[in-house]
């Protein structure tokens, strides 16, 4: 254990990884209530026209997916609002695009080398100083947005139109969560890879949700569950020589399933 | 009398069939309105448009100030239809839910005060034993008392309610109405109450606004209920509707007599 946290990328990989699995804990759980849980995967796979896009330029994958997530997240949100179609068929749309334009631009370049791979399932190998700092920083943005507007997300979390009608900027809420979680899930592909960052703003708010009472336990739970299935994960994977993301995603599997065993057989929370 | 909710050739269409048709109408402070008209007819709409829940065309103003600029919310209570929480687990108390029909604060934290006017509401609307339940867990009837105390909670001085009733059983909807009528009557509180139940609740309101696509009449009960032209005009859902009240009660309901029929 001792000689795993000596060096440097895992220690990297662990303050990014800690830190990225909080962020979209948090986001997750507004996220899976509001029913958008899906968007995290529809912006994973836009991720990939970023990270080919910064393949073919040379350029840090991060800074050049970060612009091209942001620009489709506010599609979405404009094809819901403007167009008025359904949220899950507007992220359907624009991860399809994401998906197809990484992928001619990966043909057209003439295809990469083992770097979309590592992109593709994750690699803590891959995690920088300064990814790990940018991770820091977007946790930091989410507990001030929490601690600021707590009320307000809740609010138009639990009922829409209720929270407009107390002159609450839901539209300018719904914008700025889905443009942190776009960032969010930008920093996580480095973690869990593309496939998978979903995962991490599905599975551990959904785990807190079965076993929780009340709203500020839910996002508790839900930050231990992330947390701990990156620790767990990211050390299996340097013992067995697997990628991250797999590693990580099934202790998030096993969290679940023991929060179902919980919810079912453990102590009736609710009564 | 001052004007409280006014709309001015308000129109408005989900796609290119139009639910609403140059709306106009002007609800006075201390009015107790109920809004009747066929399913359809665009009454659900229309408050959602008043509220800005659905951009219309045309001009509304509420308390005198335009939509667009209009801040106050606190002055402004509502219930809709629809129970907010369809899916399983959404892990907020009946005391958390009618805190959120307060405005003053934004984040985490909770005054005393904030709490003195959640159990004040919750008092109201006889749920106070509710207070730390899961809102989840509750019936529908006792979510609907939960909301109408979110409702209450910022003490409004209009209350917009979308067929409120249609959980409740015989004595929560008596009480319901009862505390409306006080609500009405002790604190002037103008109340816009859409609902097919006519006769239930005809006693307690003061103007009927029948709408159908557009406002199609907007007066007193008396003159909804007692003039034989207004029925001629309103056709066969309205004719319906005074005949409900007149039948159930065996009198009109709304005091009064008919010229028409003499009751």
């Amino acid at each position: 254990m001792i000689e795993f946290l000596s060096y440097g990328f895992v220690q990297k990989g662990l303050v990014a990884g800690t830190l990225v699995a909080a962020a979209c804990a948090l986001l997750g759980v507004f996220l899976v209530l509001k029913r958008l849980s899906l968007i995290g995967d529809g912006m994973s796979h836009v991720c990939l026209t970023g990270v080919a896009l910064a393949l073919v330029t040379s350029t840090q994958p991060v800074y050049m997916s970060v612009p091209v997530v942001l620009l489709s997240s506010l599609g979405i949100m404009k094809l819901v609002q403007k167009v008025r179609i359904y949220g899950d068929a507007a992220i359907g749309i624009v991860s399809a695009a994401g998906l197809s334009v990484g992928l001619l631009i990966t043909a057209l370049a003439g295809g990469f080398n083992t770097d979309l791979l590592s992109y593709l399932f994750g690699s803590i190998l891959t995690v920088s100083a300064a990814e790990a700092v940018l991770c820091g920083l977007l946790l930091l943005v989410i507990l001030v947005l929490l601690r600021l507007f707590y009320r307000d997300f809740t609010s138009a979390c639990f009922d829409e139109p209720f929270a407009k009608t107390r002159g609450i900027n839901v539209s300018l809420l719904n914008t700025g969560l889905i443009m942190v979680t776009s960032i969010a899930v930008v920093l996580a592909f480095k973690v869990v890879g593309i496939f998978l960052i979903s995962a991490l703003l599905i599975i551990p708010p959904v785990a807190a949700l079965l076993v929780s009472r009340t709203f500020r336990q839910v996002l508790g739970w839900a930050v231990c569950f992330g947390v701990i299935s990156v620790w767990v994960g990211i050390y299996i994977s340097f013992l067995w020589d697997i990628p991250s993301g797999a590693s990580i995603i099934l202790i998030n599997l096993l969290f679940l399933s023991g929060s179902y065993v919980f919810s079912k057989f453990g102590k009736k929370s609710h009564d | 009398m001052s004007s409280v909710l006014k709309a001015e050739k308000v129109s408005f269409a989900y796609t290119r069939v139009p639910v609403l048709e140059n709306v106009s109408f002007d609800v006075q402070s201390g009015d107790y309105v109920g809004i009747i008209g066929p399913n359809g007819g665009g009454k659900t709409t229309l408050l959602k448009v008043m509220l800005g829940l659905e951009r219309g065309r045309g001009k509304i103003e509420l308390f005198g100030t335009p939509l667009k600029q209009f801040n106050a919310w606190h002055k402004i209570g509502y219930l809709a239809q629809k129970s907010p929480v369809s899916q399983a687990r959404f892990p907020v108390s009946a005391q958390e839910v009618v805190l959120m029909g307060l405005t003053d604060h934004h984040g985490s934290g909770v005054s005393v005060g904030e709490l003195k006017q959640v159990y004040a509401a919750m008092q109201q609307t006889n749920t106070r034993q509710y207070a730390g339940k899961i809102f989840h867990d509750l019936s529908i009837g006792q979510q609907q008392r939960v909301l109408l105390a979110r409702a209450l909670v910022s003490q409004p001085e209009v209350l917009i309610l979308d067929e409120p009733s249609t959980a409740l059983d015989g004595t929560s909807r008596e009480m319901f109405f009862d505390l409306l009528a006080q609500l009405n009557q002790k604190y002037h509180t103008t109340i816009l109450l859409i609902t097919h139940d006519t006769g239930e609740v005809g006693k307690y309101i003061s103007k009927f606004m029948y709408v159908d696509k557009t406002v199609v009449f907007f007066g007193t009960k008396e003159e909804f209920c007692h003039s034989k032209a207004v029925a001629e005009k309103l056709g066969a859902f309205a004719q319906h509707t005074i005949d409900h009240l007149h039948n159930q009660h065996g009198h009109c309901p709304l005091g009064g007599t008919c010229q028409e029929c003499g009751k």
